[in-house]
């Protein structure tokens, strides 16, 4: 097991810059997850961890050791492919034993370590099978059985599940966090799903157009975002943003679009008329009769939750509520946001506001 | 019910006119190859009989072919042997020389790598019997004229285009995280080709294996002109001199011409699940 750190790390193909600068630090046995929209730039930066793509600017550390120059195989990683990439012509434990067999390891060793990869990940009925003779679950196990038992310094997975249907989908993420919490192992795990990342990561990396927005834990991200693209990306439903005015007489307030009132707790007197980006997240609001005259476009009950789409000042809303409600579309109702868990932010360079 | 019931009555009418129009073209092809067969078990005088089957059939015309007892067959089993021998080494040297450069050019990247393989398919624009004297010429001047290397170089250069273009294809298809995992586990260059290359292309490679084969087999104008002693000559270069007499055995012959068609025959017959698929790949993008 090691640290990851990346510094400065920059990436052209050709002409184009596909990342530009980013710095990452990553403890030993952390699990980080990148996340970002489609394109944004996570797995050339996983291939670059992995040495599938050459480092064009900074530097990566795996270790103690600087790995821009040197070749996969030396540095000791292991990466999980999105199509999971097994050897068609090889058994089940041919595919988890190949890279020992490469290394030449003694066969009582790989044995070994192939039944013990097996036992974790449940692929012991399976060894003698061929890939094409699983189903999609358990060529995932297997390709994640393959990086187990080179027991690498890293495990690196490239949106691993998104080839699974959405239940499956959801036990695997929690196989994959039970085996990181027994294996330890250092991870590095790309998904372009924020929901994935939130319920897996010790810490996210919310990346952007080949840029880190935010780096945090899943719970910092939500309740801090550094900034309107990191508030728009984590949570679901998205968080609802409303272009207004800061006023501050007396107490704050903000002023919404077509006038609309909408609390705020506390802001500098020095920022009253200031132009910002009001964020609250559809869990946040409630019905109160102080709340600001909205009218109901959409109802959509998903049993545990209501989501109800609505128009705040000309805006479309939604707010999403756990208590039932008697809702129609075209009734009246008064949202009004918990003021306590409000983001504010620059109207023009989208950063954080509020503290 | 009804729908399905119409759709199944046009598959089937579909299917009668494909067979309407393929048992004629079976019994064209067909035809020669059953001529054949009737010259080599009719006895020497009834050969010309027009008969659809002789009145005494016999296998006699084998007996003299392999016991090599008419002067045209005197060295019919070494020149069968010398048939085999350039057939095979022509597939060998082949699939050697085309898994390679596909490998480069697919695999690896090589820079420059897809010029070279247009290049060298190219040269099919030029029929292959224009290329014949050159080529002669090129033999004469390495000295290899008479030797079989001469003609298992020039049935290589004909084959190894096509091959590398066929295997470049099916190469594409394989997805490219294959190669990555392999690196990823720590395998070479050379290991990826010898470990998860090879295995993953070999129906291909059969197909490949035996289109060279057979077109070295069958090979007639270079077989001519690059060899000559009679020890050295192929088998159809050997028909070939059966013409020159003034009353051809025709029925010798066409026994001997039986017999060569029969190997590529078991050939196509034991591989044709590999030849349909492995020249087919990369038709389509899949
Ligand atoms: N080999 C390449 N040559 C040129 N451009 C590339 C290459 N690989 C990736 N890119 C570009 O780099 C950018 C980032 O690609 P990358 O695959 O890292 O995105 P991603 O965040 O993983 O997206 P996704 O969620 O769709 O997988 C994209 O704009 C892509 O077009
Ligand atoms: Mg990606």
């Amino acid at each position: 097991m090691a640290s990851v750190a990346i510094r400065g790390a920059r990436k052209s193909f050709g002409t184009t810059a596909v990342i530009h600068g980013v710095d990452v630090a990553i403890a030993d046995g952390e699990f980080v997850v990148l996340v970002g929209p489609s394109g944004c730039g996570k797995s050339t930066l996983l291939r670059m961890i992995a040495g599938l793509e050459n480092i064009t600017g900074g530097e990566i550390k795996i270790g103690d050791r600087v790995v821009n120059h040197v070749p996969p195989k030396e540095r000791d990683v292991a990466m999980v492919f999105q199509n999971y990439a097994l050897y068609p012509h090889m058994t089940v434990a041919q595919n988890m034993a190949f890279s020992m067999k490469l290394r030449g390891a003694p066969q009582a060793e790989i044995n070994e370590r192939v039944k013990r990869a097996s036992e974790i990940l449940g692929l012991g009925p399976y060894l003698e099978r061929f890939p094409r003779q699983l189903s999609g679950g358990q060529r995932q196990r297997v390709a994640m059985g393959r990086a187990i038992v080179r027991d690498p310094q890293v495990f690196l997975f490239d949106e691993p599940l998104s080839n699974l249907d959405a239940k499956l989908r959801v036990q695997m993420r929690t196989e994959i966090k039970e085996l990181h919490q027994r294996l330890r192992t250092t991870t590095v795990y790309v998904t372009h799903d924020q929901i994935e990342a939130m319920t897996m990561a010790d810490k996210i990396v919310v990346m952007h157009d080949g840029l880190v927005e935010q780096i945090g834990t899943p719970l910092e991200l939500y309740d801090k975002p550094a900034n309107q693209f990191v508030a728009g990306f984590i949570g679901s439903p998205a968080m609802n943003f409303l272009k207004g005015k800061v006023k501050v007489n007396g107490s704050a307030t903000f002023e919404g679009p077509n006038g609309v009132k909408l609390p705020l707790s506390q802001a500098p007197s020095s920022s009253d008329g200031r132009p910002a980006v009001y964020g609250i997240r559809p869990e946040h609001f409630t019905i109160a009769d102080d709340g600001a005259e909205a009218e109901i476009v959409v109802v959509e009950p998903t049993g545990s939750e209501t989501q109800v789409f609505a128009k705040l000042g000309g805006e479309e809303v939604v707010a999403v509520f756990r208590e039932r409600h008697q809702f129609n579309p075209g009734d009246k109702i008064r949202l009004k946001p918990d003021q306590r868990v409000v983001h504010l932010f620059d109207e023009a360079t989208g950063k954080r506001l509020t503290a | 019910m009804r729908e399905s019931h119409i759709a199944l009555l046009r598959a089937a009418s579909t299917e009668a006119k494909l067979l309407l129009i393929g048992i004629p073209v079976l019994v064209w092809t067909l035809l020669p190859i059953y001529h054949m067969f009737l010259f080599a078990i009719s006895p020497k005088d009834s050969a010309f009989s027009g008969k659809l089957w002789p009145d005494h059939p016999t296998l006699r015309n084998f007996g003299i072919v392999f016991r090599q007892e008419h002067y045209f067959l005197h060295h019919f089993w070494e020149q069968l042997w010398n048939s085999l021998f350039i057939a095979l080494a022509t597939g060998a040297l082949t699939l050697t020389i085309a898994t390679g450069a596909a490998f480069a050019i697919s695999r690896l990247k090589v820079k420059g790598g897809r010029t070279v393989m247009n290049l060298a398919l190219f040269t099919y624009f030029i029929p292959a019997a224009f290329l014949a004297v050159p080529m002669y010429r090129t033999m004469g001047v390495y000295g290899l004229l008479n030797s079989q290397w001469s003609l298992i170089i020039a049935m290589v250069t004909i084959a190894t285009p096509y091959a590398i273009w066929v295997l470049k294809q099916t190469s594409d298809n394989l997805p490219v995280e294959l190669d990555e995992a392999a690196v990823m586990d720590g395998a070479s260059p050379m290991q990826l080709f010898r470990l998860v290359y090879l295995p993953l292309i070999a129906p291909a490679l059969v197909a490949i294996g035996t289109y060279a084969i057979l077109l070295a087999w069958n090979e007639y104008l270079y077989a001519f002109l690059l060899l000559s002693k009679d020890t050295a000559i192929t088998l159809p270069v050997a028909l070939g001199n059966f013409l020159s007499a003034d009353d051809s055995p025709w029925e010798l012959l066409m026994t001997t011409g039986f017999v060569y068609a029969l190997p590529p025959a078991a050939i196509y017959y034991a591989f044709r699940r590999y030849m349909v698929s492995g020249l087919t790949a990369g038709a389509v993008k899949s």
